[in-house]
């Protein structure tokens, strides 16, 4: 069964490039992605969230698991969801760049505070990622509509990410007794959630309206890939995945 | 003057720039931490009480910071207040309260963070069985067992320690830690961090004191309330009148 999982990953990523000609492959796409993820996750008897591999794979299957529902309801769609594909094939494909993260997990790592600070991490990642999708075609065609959608993406994500937040907190004081620690990536966790409640307030200004909006969208994700590989890669931090 | 100055809390424009502020100032932070050995003690002592042992030359924008939090807790409140004087006779009540609720839930985080600053103690030991530690609350903790499960392949999979408290002498309470497990007693956590079983069995063995943790799970209570509140309301709203939320 495992050694099938990496050709399944492969037929799902065909199926996005076939997506871009009938919408059909993408619902498939993200069946097989889930599909990856549920049978590593039985065999692994935990939730494939540790390591680049399954992270980035994650951030990849939810951002076309958000973007479905979203594109159904918009007009000029297909280019959204085009958009979007690239982004959740370009983190597929990174993810395949990382050897899978398959040895059992420390006993301070099986949690559900870790479980789920980790998934809802993901999911606003994804929904920050498809904001900043319609933060570039905003600013591209200049459309309002793509404005408001923008906005549902950061608040459905800011609320994933301060729900996060907070179980990573819980998960912490219960772990390490504190629940904060002063490491560059919980500065950039704070920065990144600081960055999305500026968006949530200045959206409010009539000044901030429009572009100057979308412009701070696209920025906020990529403070958010720089909070999730860049801080790894570049800085010493207790978030070494 | 003090019209200037309630004007200056009460608008929505210095709550933008002082974010903005603040995360500029992270920014630079961010990127001194990992190129200063100092920013390495700082997990082992009270925020304040590093800051005033280290140069302000590496703490200063932590000031800074500090001080920008204080404006805008300031600004956080005086807007709440301002909010629901305004709004108290609006007829979506719960809408308009849910964003001072998330504000509440913000100012109470702060508050714990203001507390754990002054008032956190950690301390990182080694026990063995039978060993006794004093805790800094009057308070002596006696490691009855130590335990270990060891998978066939000689991995360490979980452990455990068997914990007794004892007050003048007398035992009070017995309890068993784990990993995220931890027990806590007159307001100090034991945690253990990991054992090691050859050649004798050995835990590290982690004491701490957060005073700001009750303030920071009900700051979190309140804000994830307010936050989940707001989103239903405004889901529900665009349903009924099937527009856009906003």
């Amino acid at each position: 069964m495992q050694d099938s999982l990496p050709i399944m990953a492969v037929i799902s990523g065909a199926c996005y490039a076939f997506g871009y000609y009938r919408t059909p492959f993408v619902l498939v796409g993200l069946l097989l992605q889930i599909s990856y993820l549920v049978l590593r996750g039985i065999a692994l008897g935990r939730l494939p969230l540790v390591g680049p591999h399954d992270t980035l794979f994650f951030l990849s299957a939810a951002i076309v698991l958000f973007m479905l529902p979203v594109v159904r309801k918009i007009t000029g769609s297909k280019m959204i969801m085009h958009a979007a594909i690239g982004l959740a094939v370009f983190f597929m494909g990174l993810s395949f760049f990382y050897k899978p993260h398959n040895s059992p997990l420390p006993p301070v790592l099986r949690t559900f505070w870790f479980e789920t600070h980790v998934a809802f991490s993901f999911f606003s990642y994804a929904l920050f990622g498809i904001a900043a999708i319609f933060g570039v075609m905003s600013l591209v065609r200049g459309d309002t509509e793509e404005n408001v959608i923008q906005y549902k993406m950061v608040l459905v994500g800011y609320c994933f990410f301060s729900a996060a937040m907070v179980f990573g907190g819980i998960w912490a004081y219960l772990a390490w007794g504190t629940y904060w620690l002063w490491t560059p990536k919980e500065l950039w966790t704070v920065i990144l959630w600081l960055f999305y409640s500026l968006y949530l307030h200045a959206r409010l200004r009539q000044w901030w309206k429009g572009r100057p909006l979308s412009v701070l969208a696209v920025a906020g994700f990529i403070i958010v890939m720089f909070t999730y590989l860049g801080v790894s890669l570049f800085m010493k931090s207790s978030h070494s995945f | 003057m003090l019209k200037k100055t309630l004007e200056f809390l009460i608008s929505l424009r210095t709550a933008v720039w002082l974010t903005v502020m603040l995360i500029f100032l992270l920014l630079y932070g961010s990127f001194i931490m990992p190129v200063h050995n100092e920013f390495l003690a700082l997990h082992t002592v009270a925020l304040f009480d590093w800051m005033r042992e280290m140069p302000v030359s590496i703490t200063w924008w932590l000031w800074a910071s500090i001080a920008i939090l204080l404006l805008l807790a300031t600004n956080t409140l005086v807007c709440s207040v301002e909010s629901i004087i305004r709004k108290r006779g609006a007829r979506q009540w719960l809408l308009i309260m849910s964003p001072q609720i998330m504000h509440m839930g913000f100012l109470f985080i702060l508050l714990a963070h203001l507390l754990s600053s002054y008032g956190s103690f950690k301390a990182v030991t080694f026990a063995y069985r039978d060993a006794v530690l004093q805790l800094p609350n009057s308070f002596e903790v006696k490691f009855n067992r130590l335990n270990a499960d060891i998978d066939p392949s000689g991995y360490i999979t979980n452990w455990a320690a068997d914990i007794e408290y004892f007050k003048d002498g007398r035992s009070v309470a017995t309890d068993r830690i784990l990993p995220n497990s931890p027990s806590f007693m007159g307001g100090i956590g034991i945690y253990i961090k990991t054992v090691k079983v050859s050649p004798f069995p050995v835990a590290m063995i982690e004491v701490s004191k957060e005073p700001g943790a009750p303030w920071a799970l009900a700051g979190s209570v309140l804000f994830i309330a307010g936050m989940v509140t707001l989103l239903v309301l405004k889901i529900a709203r665009e349903e009924e009148s099937n527009s856009p939320f906003v």
